[in-house]
């Protein structure tokens, strides 16, 4: 991972507080739809490899499904495929370019330099993810991120954004299509390098950090006048609403969801990968019966042929069967891949939430059951 | 930022203004999202050098009565403005204000915004222009926000609506009584953990925060928690040794607090304590599981099975690639009823 960084042309992403706020409500809104959008930014100055983006902007929701099918047709019409296609859309590249000649009139910079979407529980790893980021991508010279909100991960907490590119080598392998067993042996691609993460930074503007010193913050320091009653306690305008930062929805206990959710995602990948296994069984047996077919045909054509050396005949050919078989042809394995960069996601996932939430258990447990520590 | 400071307001008698094309006057709460306030500040920054203050639209929704107006959303809007004149970019309103309305189709018209407290001819004229009928907010009364960006002070913000006044028609035209209403900066459930990450990098020299991760939040959580309790204690103790004054209030509060402590059996916060690390646990372990077997399995898949033979040629290596598919079908079949095991077990334990 750490060398496949070096290697990409984006180093780190730097996110304004803007794009922040705008994604976020975005999401919200349209959970538990994907959320899509656009980003605007450039490329730093004096840092190069360093991605500043500076502005943000929704695709409209997608109604008419006539208008979203030129690469997509598998997907039927579902809304929620809809949606997350909804990056690659040809409809939506007019909307973003007409977006971006507007704002370019108002001093934004008028880069496209990625998308954006919102996912529930890192459940993102997918086609649809993998295509719009390709289409983003696929100049080998486009500087293009998907940026990675994580709706639900973010509501228990702290925010959770990420940046992500796909690897040179498998832009490589899916510019050929070919996701053959042969050819990943060959170049050696495997699920860990599909994706780059890159580290986000969030970045404020001055006038921006002169804003946020005049949100309450913390509890005033000095000494207060005592309030006469209980109500005027409550009223009072110096008792401090629940600060910024640090966040006490981190401290929330409930973990059942968080369970539940994970377990039904990693069964549903397991599904998954099960399908996909049964494809790959289902083609090996038709290759095998195809090739024993082929082996009688020649043994067959074989024993012919020395029948007519025997009485001088012409030969028949031997090729022939290249003409009348046909082999199957191989699954691609990229939905496999996918799938299982997947559960290494949700893996990760579990990791880090068990570190927080056993904390958090035996602190409540010692706190409630003093002196069994 | 949100102003604590009371309204009173006053009916007054109204300008010529042809009766019927009066715009509703009465108070309405402005509600502004921190979005909004975020793309102001954002546009002032991004001003020509040679303007004093830009201005913008304002997007939201607002209630039936029209006594409430959310602002959510907001976009620049070009304009010119010397001693004389001022000119706005009607088209690229009009059009931008299409483009915002497809991708969000309930938020609708409710003002305009700029970036200077001043309010002058010119506010008039384009306040006018805002709540006209036809592409204005009749008959609801436009909002005007105005964001103070003056480097070095504190950003101010204040809402308006307008009345019409002026002797005659023509003067009416230009011409208008800003009248302030309150207006206060809410954020969403859903905003807090931005926010957080927005506000804790400014004490910072460089403006900017990487992503924290779940760990550090809930460490800096704990830790601001603890010294409020220090703060408590350390005051009930001071009072306690009749070194600072009590106060009834803050007792009774104090008291409120803390009777709101469970009180729960220590067997069965043991007993609930220990299955719910166990769901966790489980539930980490069998990730993790999976994520070893698919590991193996795509290893499995690629892998140039020799079996010593030195190299695999075609027949012999998908014989045993297919051997080496039949045993991941099983694993992976495996791993998918351990995982539906361990499902009903934790559910039978919640």
């Amino acid at each position: 991972m750490a060398d496949a960084l070096k290697d990409s042309p984006i180093k780190a992403v730097q996110v304004e507080a803007l794009v922040v706020m705008k994604l976020i409500n975005h999401a919200a809104k349209t959970f538990p739809t994907v959320a899509t959008g656009s980003l605007v930014g450039m490329e730093s100055l004096d840092q190069p490899g360093l991605l500043e983006v500076t502005s943000c902007f929704p695709f409209p929701n997608v109604d008419v499904p006539a208008s979203d099918d030129h690469r997509d047709n598998h997907h039927n019409n579902n809304h929620k495929d809809l949606a997350a296609a909804a990056p690659r859309a040809k409809a939506n590249l007019a909307y973003q370019n007409e977006m971006i000649k507007f704002l370019r009139e108002v001093n934004v910079d008028a880069n496209n330099i990625g998308w954006y979407t919102s996912t529930s529980m890192g459940n993102f790893i997918n086609l649809n993810t993998i295509e719009n980021q390709f289409f983003y991508q696929k100049d080998p010279n486009e500087k293009a991120i998907a940026l990675v909100h994580d709706v639900s991960r973010s509501s228990q907490g702290s925010l959770s954004l990420r940046a992500y590119r796909l690897s040179p080598a498998f832009v490589a392998a899916y510019k050929e299509g070919k996701f053959t067993t042969d050819n990943l042996q060959k170049s050696g691609l495997r699920y860990h390098d599909i994706l780059i993460e890159i580290p986000v930074t969030i970045h404020n503007s001055h006038l921006l950090t002169s804003l946020l010193h005049q949100l309450p913050s913390d509890a005033p320091k000095e000494e207060l006048s005592f309030p006469p009653n209980l109500a005027a306690l409550l009223q009072d305008p110096n008792t401090p609403e629940p600060p910024f930062f640090p966040n006490y929805d981190s401290l929330d206990l409930a973990i059942d969801p968080f369970l539940e959710k994970t377990c039904d995602l990693l069964l549903e990948s397991i599904e998954n990968h099960h399908t996909e296994l049964n494809n790959h069984q289902y083609y090996q047996r038709s290759l095998a019966r195809e090739q024993a077919k082929i082996t009688a045909w020649q043994q067959k054509r074989k024993a012919e042929n020395a029948a007519r050396t025997a009485s001088k005949q012409p030969l028949l050919p031997e090729d022939e069967w290249q003409r009348l078989f046909k082999l199957p042809q191989e699954p691609s394995r990229l939905e496999t891949l996918l799938n299982s960069r997947q559960v290494e996601q949700y893996a990760r996932q579990v990791d880090g939430f068990t570190a927080g939430v056993t904390t958090k258990m035996f602190a409540v447990k010692n706190n409630l059951l003093p002196g069994e520590s | 930022m949100a102003d604590k400071e009371s309204f009173l307001h006053l009916a007054r008698p109204l300008g010529p203004a042809p009766l019927g094309a009066q715009p509703s006057t009465a108070p309405l709460n402005v509600v502004v999202q921190p979005q909004a306030i975020f793309s102001i500040l954002d546009h002032a920054l991004r001003r020509p050098a040679d303007q004093e203050r830009v201005i913008g639209t304002l997007l939201g929704t607002r209630s039936e009565d029209g006594t409430e107006v959310e602002i959510r959303n907001c976009y620049a809007v070009p304009h010119t403005e010397t001693a004389e004149q001022v000119e706005v970019d009607m088209d690229y309103q009009k059009q931008m204000l299409q483009l915002h309305l497809r991708a969000n189709p309930r938020e609708v018209l409710v003002g305009w915004y700029a970036t200077s407290s001043d309010l002058n001819t010119f506010s008039a004229l384009i306040q006018n222009f805002y709540g006209q009928q036809g592409d204005g907010t009749w008959p609801h009364p436009a909002v005007h926000l105005t964001v103070s960006t003056d480097p070095g002070k504190e950003i101010e913000s204040r809402t308006y609506i307008s009345a019409p006044i002026g002797v005659t028609a023509e003067r009416a035209a230009d011409s208008c009584l800003f009248i302030p209403v309150p207006h206060e900066l809410k954020y969403g459930e859903a905003e807090k953990s931005g926010l957080e990450l927005i506000s804790s990098a400014k004490d910072r020299e460089d403006r900017s925060q990487p992503i924290i991760t779940d760990l550090e939040a809930l460490e800096r959580a704990i830790t601001h928690v603890l010294e409020m309790l220090d703060r408590v204690s350390t005051y009930v103790n001071n009072v306690l040794d009749e070194e600072a004054e009590p106060s009834s209030a803050l007792g009774q509060y104090l008291m409120n607090a803390l009777s709101l402590a469970p009180k729960v059996d220590a067997a069965d916060i043991e007993r609930d304590f220990n299955n719910h690390i166990q769901d966790v646990l489980v539930v980490s372990y069998l990730a993790n599981t999976i994520r070893t077997q698919i590991d193996l399995s795509n290893r499995l898949a690629t892998a140039a099975l020799t079996l010593g033979t030195g190299d695999a040629i075609t027949g012999d290596g998908e014989q045993q690639q297919r051997g080496g598919d039949r045993q991941r079908g099983g694993r992976g079949g495996r791993g998918g009823r351990g995982g539906g095991q361990g499902r009903q077990q934790r559910e039978q334990e919640a």
